[in-house]
C-alpha cells in the first residue's frame, strides 16, 4: 500500500500575543507516504513539536490544510480528530509521559482499553486477551520481568521502552515520536532508536520522528529540516 | 462500565483519592448521625403526640369549665372525661417532693392507654379501664425514689393521705415530658375536694375530654367554638401535632446547622484534594487525548470515578452516622427518654445528597478543566493548567455552599442569612489569620530569625491557619460558653439569694405562714397574685390574632400574673413614670411586655380576672431582673386595687441550712407548694450540660474535618516540598536538621492557629455573656493556652506524619527530568 499517509499544504501557525503575533510555522507543505520513515530536524524552538502536533491533529493550523489518512482535518472538532487517532496513531515523547499511578503493564494496556469502543479494524488486535497482547509487547521491548513496576521504579531508558510498547501495542498506522532520546544518555538512546526502527519495520508503521540529531535523521528514508518555521 | 470501574480502582493508588473519600465521609457521617438522631426523636414525639390528647377533642382552660359542655357532649352520644392537673407537694415521713397532680374522672383516658407496674422495677402492664381507686394514687417511679417509699405505703397530698398503689409508667396526655420536672401523680377526681388543694387561684389546668364518631366530634367542635370564653381553648390532634413538630423541627434544624461547619470544612478539603488530583491527572489526560480519547470519554471516566467515590463515602458515612447516633441518643437520654423508635431513612438520603453536592460544587470545576486540557500541551515542555474562568469556580462553590445550607435548614431565608454570615465569618477569619501571620513575621524579624518570616509569607500558611482555627474555634467557644456561663451565672447570685419559691398560698394562710417563717428566723415578703387576661387596650378589645408576633399571641391567649403592693420591688429598676404614692391608682408594667404588646405610659389597660374587670392607666415602666430569684410580675396594680378578687400569695425565701423546716411547713400549710430552685437549677444545668456536650460532639467533627483539610493542604504542596527538601539536602542539610525544620514549622503554625482560635473564642464568649446574660467581661487565658497546645500538637503531628516519607528523598531526584 503505497498511498499517502499525511499531506500538508502551506501550514501556518501563529500564536496571538500582546503586541505582535508570534509566527511559529510559516507555510509548511510536505507529504509522507504510508510505511515511510521521515525525520524532522531543526534547532530548539524551530517549531518541530508544533508541526508534529498539527500533523497528528492535536491542534489545528491557523491556515493551510492537513490530510491524515486521506481525510481533511479542518472542520473536525477536537473529539472527531481524537476518534481518528484512536488505535491508529501512536506517540512517543521526550519525557515519556507514562501514567504514574499505573504499572508498566497497565500503561501498555491503556490504548487497547481506549479503543474497545470502536468497531474492530485491521490494525487492531482481536478483542479479549488485551493483557496477553500487552505482555507480549513488553517482552518484545525487553521488560517481561518488570510488568508490575510503577514508572517511578523504572530508569529513564526502561520508561521509554514502556512508552514504545504502549505506542506499538495497537499496531498503529502512524507513529509520532518527539525527540524520543532527548532525555536519555547516548548508549540508551541508541538502544531505544534500534528498538523503534525494529518495531516500525515489523509492523510496517509510518514513522514521523522529530529529532535534532542528524545521525539519527540519516537512518530515515526522508529528511525535512525546519528553519525559522519553514522547510529548508 | 467494567473499564470505568477498573480506572476508578487504579486511582486509589493516589493518596488524594483517599483524602477525598475521607473528607466526604466525614461530612456525610456528621450529617447523617444528627439526621438519624433527630428523626428518631421526631418519630417518638409523633407517636406520642398521636395519643397526647387522651381524647379526640379536648377543651382546656385555666379556669373550671362549665358542666354544660360535658352534658352537650353526652347528648351527642360522645364519651366524656375530665382531668384537673396542677403542681402540688407530696409528703411521706419527713421527705417532700414537688409533683404534678392529676385528678381524673372515671372514663379517663378516652384515647390511648395507661400503663402501670406493681413496683418501680416490676414489668409494665396495660391497665385496661382501671384507675386509682378512692383513697389510692398511682405515681411515676421518680416519686417512689425521691420519697423513699415502696408500693402500698402512705403519701400525703394536702389534707388527705393516700395509699401509693402502683407505679405509673405511661399516660397518654402527659403534657410535655420533654421538660417535665415533677413526677406525675394520678388520683381519682372524687378524692380531690377533700385534699383542699384546689382554690380558685391555683395554677391548675382543667380539661374536658371528648371522643366518638368523627362527624359528631366535628359538630361539637363547631358548637363549642361559638360558645367558648376567651380563656377556654379547643385542642385537637392536628393542632397539637403540628406545634410539637414545629418545636422539634426547629431544634433538629439547630443541630443540623451545627453540623454545617464540618461540612463546609470538608468542602474545603474537597477543593484542595480535587485540585491536586487534577494536577496529577493533567498529563495523563493529555496523553490519553493524544492517543485518541475524546472529551466525552474523559468526562465520563472522571465523573464516574467521582460519583462512585461519593457513593462510597455516602455508604460509609451513613453506616458510621447510624452507629454514632446511638451515642448521641445515649448522651441525650435524659432529654428524650431511653426508648426511641427507629429512625426514618430520609437522613441517609440527605447524607448522599451532601456528598454529591460537595463533589459537584467543589470538584466539578476542576473536572471541567481536565476535560478541556489540550493534548498539544504534552508536546510542549511545561504543562500549564488549562485556563478556566475563576467565576465559574467561585459560582459553583458558592452555589454548593448555599445548597448545603438550604438542605440543612430547609428554609430559604434562613439559608440566605447563614450564607451571608458564613461568608463574613470566613472573611473575618482570613483577615485575622493574615494579620496574625504578618505579626509573627515582624516578631520573627525582630528575633533575627530568617525562618519564621518566610513561614508567614506563603498563602498556604494562611489557608492552614484559617481552616484549623475554624475547627478549633467552634470547639473552644462551646467549652468556654458551657462551663463559664453556667458557673458565672451562679456566682452572680448572692449567697443569701432565695433558694425556694412558695406558691399557692391561700389568703387565709398568709398571716399564719408569715408568723411561722418569722418564728424560724426566715425573712419573707408575701405577694398577692391574681391571674388575669388582657382584654382591652384604651377601650379597644385585643385579640391574639391582632398580633403577628408569636410571643404576643401566646401572652394574650394565656393569663398572666398580676400583683399589687406598696413597696417598689428592690430587684427592679424604674425606667419611666413614678411608683405609686399613697392613695394613687394605676398599673406599673414590665418594659418587655409593653414592647411586645405595644402599650406604654398613659395607656389604659383592662384585665379580665375570673370574670371581673380591672381597668387602669399605666403610670410606670419597670425593668425586671428575671434571674434575681425574687417573684416578679409583668403588671403590678396600685395597692388595694385587687379588692376581693380570688388570689393566692407567692414568695421566695432563703432557707439554706434551715431546709428541715419545710416538712413542718407543709404539715401546717398543706396546699402550699414549695419549689426547690437549687434542685431545679441543678436539673436544668445537667440538661444544658448534656445538650452542649452533644453539640460539642458535633464540633469534634468540625475539628476532624479541619485535620482532613490540613492533610489535604499538606498533600497538595508535597511536590513542592519534595523539591525543597532535595535542594536543602544537596546544599548539605542533614536529616536531623530537616526534621527539626518540619517539626518547627508545623508546631508554630498549629500554635498560631490555636491561639487565634482561642482568642476569638474568648472574645465571642465574652460578648455572648455580656450581651445575652449580663455578665461582666472576664479575661481567661485558658482557651488561648488550650488552643495553642492542642493546635500545635495536632498540626505538628499531622504535618510531620504527612511529610516523614520525604526525608528519604534523594537529592539525585533533582537531576531527573
Ligand atoms: N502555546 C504557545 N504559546 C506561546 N508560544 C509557543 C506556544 N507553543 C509554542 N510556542 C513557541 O513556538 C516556538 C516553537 O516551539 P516548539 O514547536 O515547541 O519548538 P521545538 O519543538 O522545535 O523546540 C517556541 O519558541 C515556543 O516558545
Ligand atoms: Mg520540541
Amino acid at each position: 500500500m503505497n498511498n499517502t499517509a499525511i499531506q500538508t499544504d502551506n501550514l501556518v501557525k501563529t500564536i496571538p500575543q500582546a503586541g505582535r503575533d508570534l509566527q511559529i510555522l510559516r507555510g509548511v507543505s510536505l507529504s509522507i507516504d504510508s510505511g515511510e520513515s521521515v525525520a524532522i530536524t531543526g534547532t530548539s524552538g524551530s517549531g518541530k513539536s508544533t508541526l508534529l502536533g498539527l500533523l497528528a491533529g492535536l491542534d489545528l493550523p491557523t491556515s493551510g490544510a492537513v490530510q491524515l489518512f486521506g481525510q481533511h482535518l479542518d472542520g473536525l472538532d477536537e473529539d472527531q480528530r481524537a476518534t481518528m487517532r484512536l488505535g491508529k496513531v501512536g506517540f512517543v515523547f521526550q519525557s515519556f509521559h507514562l501514567l504514574e499511578n499505573l504499572t508498566a503493564l497497565e500503561n501498555v494496556m491503556l490504548p487497547l482499553e481506549l479503543s474497545t469502543a470502536l468497531p474492530p479494524h485491521p490494525g487492531l488486535p482481536p478483542q479479549g486477551g488485551k493483557e496477553q497482547i500487552a505482555r507480549e509487547v513488553l517482552q518484545q521491548v525487553g521488560l517481561g520481568e518488570r510488568l508490575s513496576h510503577f514508572p517511578n521504579q523504572l530508569s529513564g531508558g526502561e520508561q521509554q521502552r514502556v512508552a514504545l510498547a504502549r505506542a506499538f501495542v495497537t499496531r498503529p498506522q502512524i507513529l509520532f515520536a518527539d525527540e524520543p532520546t532527548g532525555n536519555l544518555d547516548r548508549t540508551t538512546g541508541h538502544e531505544i532508536i534500534d528498538l523503534l526502527f525494529a518495531l516500525q519495520e515489523k509492523f510496517h508503521t509510518t514513522l514521523v520522528l522529530v529529532t535534532h540529531d542528524d545521525t539519527l535523521a540519516a537512518r530515515c528514508q526522508k529528511h525535512y529540516r525546519l528553519e525559522e518555521g519553514m522547510l529548508a | 462500565m467494567k473499564l470505568l470501574l477498573h480506572h476508578w480502582l487504579q486511582r486509589w493508588r493516589m493518596p488524594e483519592m483517599r483524602l477525598l473519600l475521607l473528607a466526604l465521609t466525614v461530612s456525610v457521617t456528621v450529617v447523617t448521625a444528627v439526621g438519624f438522631f433527630t428523626s428518631r426523636v421526631e418519630n417518638a414525639m409523633q407517636a406520642q403526640a398521636r395519643q397526647l390528647l387522651g381524647g379526640d377533642l379536648v377543651l382546656s382552660s385555666a379556669r373550671p369549665l362549665d358542666d354544660a359542655y360535658l352534658q352537650r357532649g353526652q347528648q351527642l352520644g360522645l364519651e366524656t372525661a375530665q382531668t384537673i392537673s396542677f403542681p402540688s407537694m407530696a409528703a411521706s415521713g419527713d421527705k417532700l417532693q414537688l409533683s404534678q397532680l392529676k385528678a381524673v374522672s372515671s372514663a379517663y383516658p378516652l384515647r390511648g392507654e395507661l400503663k402501670t407496674a406493681a413496683a418501680p422495677d416490676a414489668p409494665e402492664q396495660a391497665s385496661t379501664g382501671q384507675l386509682p381507686a378512692r383513697g389510692e394514687i398511682w405515681a411515676e417511679a421518680r416519686l417512689f425514689a425521691e420519697l423513699g417509699v415502696k408500693a402500698g405505703e402512705q403519701v400525703q397530698l394536702g389534707r388527705s393521705t393516700f395509699k401509693l398503689a402502683r407505679v405509673l409508667t405511661q399516660e397518654p396526655d402527659r403534657s410535655s415530658n420533654l421538660f417535665q420536672l415533677a413526677p406525675v401523680v394520678l388520683m381519682n377526681l372524687d378524692d380531690l375536694p377533700a385534699t383542699e388543694l384546689l382554690s380558685p387561684a391555683s395554677r391548675a389546668r382543667f380539661n374536658q375530654l371528648f371522643a366518638g364518631e368523627e362527624k359528631l366530634v366535628k359538630q361539637l367542635q363547631q358548637e363549642l367554638e361559638l360558645k367558648l370564653k376567651p380563656t377556654e381553648r379547643i385542642r385537637t390532634l392536628e393542632e397539637d401535632l403540628s406545634s410539637v413538630q414545629q418545636t422539634l423541627q426547629r431544634s433538629g434544624r439547630f443541630l443540623g446547622l451545627a453540623t454545617l461547619l464540618s461540612v463546609v470544612l470538608a468542602g474545603a478539603a474537597v477543593v484542595l484534594t480535587s485540585s491536586s488530583l487534577m494536577r496529577r491527572e493533567l498529563p495523563a489526560v493529555a496523553v490519553l487525548k493524544a492517543m485518541g480519547m475524546s472529551r466525552r470519554q474523559v468526562l465520563r471516566d472522571h465523573a464516574f470515578s467521582l460519583l462512585l467515590t461519593a457513593l462510597l463515602a455516602a455508604l460509609a458515612g451513613v453506616a458510621l452516622g447510624f452507629v454514632l447516633q446511638f451515642g448521641l441518643a445515649e448522651w441525650l437520654s435524659q432529654f428524650v427518654g431511653k426508648d426511641l423508635p427507629a429512625p426514618s431513612s430520609a437522613p441517609a438520603l440527605s447524607g448522599l445528597l451532601t456528598a454529591i453536592i460537595l463533589l459537584l460544587g467543589f470538584a466539578l470545576p476542576q473536572l471541567l478543566r481536565l476535560v478541556n486540557t489540550s493534548p498539544m500541551q504534552i508536546l510542549q515542555g511545561t504543562l500549564q493548567r488549562p485556563r478556566q474562568s475563576v467565576w465559574l469556580v467561585v459560582a459553583c462553590l458558592l452555589l454548593a455552599v448555599f445548597g448545603l445550607l438550604w438542605l440543612q435548614s430547609r428554609d430559604l431565608q434562613l439559608a440566605g442569612m447563614l450564607f451571608a454570615g458564613l461568608l463574613a465569618g470566613i472573611g473575618l477569619f482570613w483577615l485575622l489569620a493574615k494579620a496574625f501571620l504578618r505579626l509573627t513575621q515582624v516578631v520573627g524579624r525582630k528575633l533575627h530569625s530568617r525562618w519564621i518570616p518566610s513561614l508567614g509569607r506563603s498563602r498556604r500558611a494562611v489557608l492552614l491557619v484559617v481552616v484549623f482555627a475554624t475547627g478549633l474555634f467552634s470547639l473552644l467557644l462551646l467549652t468556654t460558653v458551657r462551663t463559664d456561663l453556667l458557673n458565672r451565672w451562679q456566682e452572680t447570685l448572692p449567697p443569701d439569694a432565695p433558694d425556694n419559691f412558695l406558691i399557692n398560698i391561700q389568703p387565709a394562710e398568709v398571716k399564719p405562714l408569715e408568723a411561722f417563717l418569722a418564728g424560724h428566723g426566715v425573712k419573707t415578703h408575701l405577694y398577692p397574685m391574681v391571674r388575669g387576661r388582657l382584654v382591652e387596650i384604651n377601650g379597644q378589645p385585643v385579640q391574639p390574632e391582632d398580633y403577628e408576633n408569636q410571643r404576643a399571641q401566646r401572652l394574650l391567649e394565656r393569663e398572666f400574673n398580676l400583683s399589687s403592693f406598696a413597696e417598689f420591688p428592690s430587684s427592679n429598676a424604674l425606667l419611666e413614670g413614678k411608683w405609686f404614692k399613697q392613695g394613687e391608682t394605676g398599673f406599673s408594667i414590665e418594659k418587655g411586655i409593653g414592647e411586645t404588646l405595644s402599650f406604654g405610659m398613659g395607656d389604659k389597660l383592662t384585665f379580665d380576672i375570673a370574670g371581673q374587670r380591672l381597668s387602669d392607666t399605666v403610670t410606670s415602666v419597670r425593668e425586671v431582673r428575671w434571674d434575681s430569684m425574687q417573684p416578679n410580675f409583668f403588671v403590678i396594680a396600685a395597692p388595694g386595687s385587687l379588692g376581693d378578687m380570688p388570689s393566692t400569695h407567692i414568695t421566695s425565701i432563703h432557707l439554706g441550712e434551715k431546709k428541715a423546716i419545710v416538712t413542718d411547713m407543709i404539715r401546717q400549710f398543706p396546699s402550699v407548694t414549695v419549689i426547690d430552685v437549687a434542685a431545679i437549677v441543678a436539673q436544668v444545668r445537667s440538661l444544658v450540660e448534656q445538650a452542649s456536650m452533644a453539640v460539642q460532639g458535633i464540633f469534634v467533627f468540625t475539628l476532624i474535618a479541619g485535620v482532613v483539610v490540613l492533610i489535604a493542604a499538606l498533600q497538595s504542596q508535597k511536590a513542592e516540598r519534595r523539591r525543597e527538601i532535595a535542594i536543602l539536602k544537596s546544599l548539605g542539610a542533614g536529616r536531623a536538621e530537616l526534621r527539626r525544620r518540619i517539626w518547627g514549622e508545623f508546631l508554630l503554625l498549629g500554635a498560631l492557629a490555636g491561639v487565634l482560635a482561642g482568642l476569638l473564642a474568648l472574645t465571642a464568649g465574652n460578648l455572648f455573656g455580656y450581651y445575652l446574660f449580663d455578665l461582666d467581661m472576664k479575661l481567661d487565658l485558658m482557651p488561648l493556652l488550650v488552643g495553642g497546645v492542642v493546635g500545635s500538637l495536632l498540626v505538628g503531628v499531622a504535618g510531620f506524619w504527612n511529610l516523614r516519607g520525604l526525608l528519604n528523598v534523594l537529592p539525585m531526584s533533582l537531576l531527573k527530568a
